[in-house]
């Protein structure tokens, strides 16, 4: 699934371990997500919605 | 995350947790040739068998030093990589109680018994170790790994036990005691994690 999360850390100036902190999961979670290697769950999904303070379908696009 | 965790130690630890389990693993199939050969066997095997479970010290110092680096290293992992080592060494100690017994003591009857399944008993600790990780890892991502990765080294397991077997059916392989799978699983299991840093690095991961 592809993802705008790389665009919007970057509008907020978040390193990958800034919003890893904010999620409470590690570097390496929040880069496989980034990259689109691992679909986050719908809980973990809905928490970084909630950090970005966004809709979930405004940071994952359906592909396709 | 802190800092100390964030950089990778220097020495021993510092070096990369593969050429750690590199060597476990040759220590091991050295081993294996030296008994198949008939240079080693039985309790004369047992101090090489210990010298080469001490590279797991190293070994697991490595990777937790590795894992931190990489933001990969959570409060479960670390407890997984430590019970880990702990049963490593269990491992080497009730192997060792058992054969010392067996050979310098005769035993017969119900003592026979318990030696033979006390090296087994470690393995309790070791699935417990297992489930425990999948429990306590809060990081999905990261529990999601470490059991792909333990999914690879149970294919191995199923894949080589299998080859082995039939060898051994038709005649064109020595027997192999079927203790070998720990071990195989856990080279199946480092092969994993190795496929899975790789698939990363391909995804643009540091």
């Amino acid at each position: 699934m592809k993802n705008r999360l790389k665009v919007l850390r970057a509008e907020r100036d978040w390193s990958q371990s800034d919003l890893a902190e904010r999620l409470q999961v590690s570097r390496q979670s929040v880069n496989a997500i980034e990259t689109g290697k691992y679909d986050p769950s719908l809980p973990l999904a809905f928490r970084i919605a909630d950090v970005f303070d966004l809709p979930i379908e405004d940071i994952f696009l359906r592909e396709g | 995350m802190s800092r100390k965790d964030a950089e990778i130690g220097t020495g021993f630890a510092g070096r990369h947790p593969g050429l750690w389990a590199i060597a476990f693993a040759a220590a091991l199939c050295a081993i294996a040739y030296a008994e198949h050969r008939d240079f080693l066997g039985g309790w004369r095997s047992l101090p090489f068998v210990a010298a080469a479970t001490l590279f797991l010290v190293p070994l697991t110092k490595a990777a937790n030093n590795r894992q931190a680096a990489a933001g990969a290293l959570s409060p479960a992992t670390r407890r997984y990589n430590r019970r880990m080592l702990i049963w490593s060494l269990g491992y080497v100690l009730c192997l060792g109680t058992a054969m010392t017994v067996r050979n310098y003591l005769d035993p017969q009857g119900t003592l026979l018994w318990g030696i033979a399944v006390l090296p087994s008993v470690p393995m309790i600790y070791f699935v417990w170790t297992l489930a425990r990780y999948v429990v306590e890892e809060e990081d999905e991502y990261l529990r999601y790994r470490q059991t792909s990765a333990a999914l690879i080294g149970l294919a191995l397991v199923l894949l080589v036990g299998t080859l082995w077997g039939f060898l051994e059916t038709f005649g064109v392989a020595p027997h192999v005691p079927a203790w070998w799978v720990v071990p195989v699983w856990a080279i199946g299991l480092g092969l994993g994690q190795m496929i899975m840093a790789s698939t990363e690095r391909r995804a643009g991961h540091t």
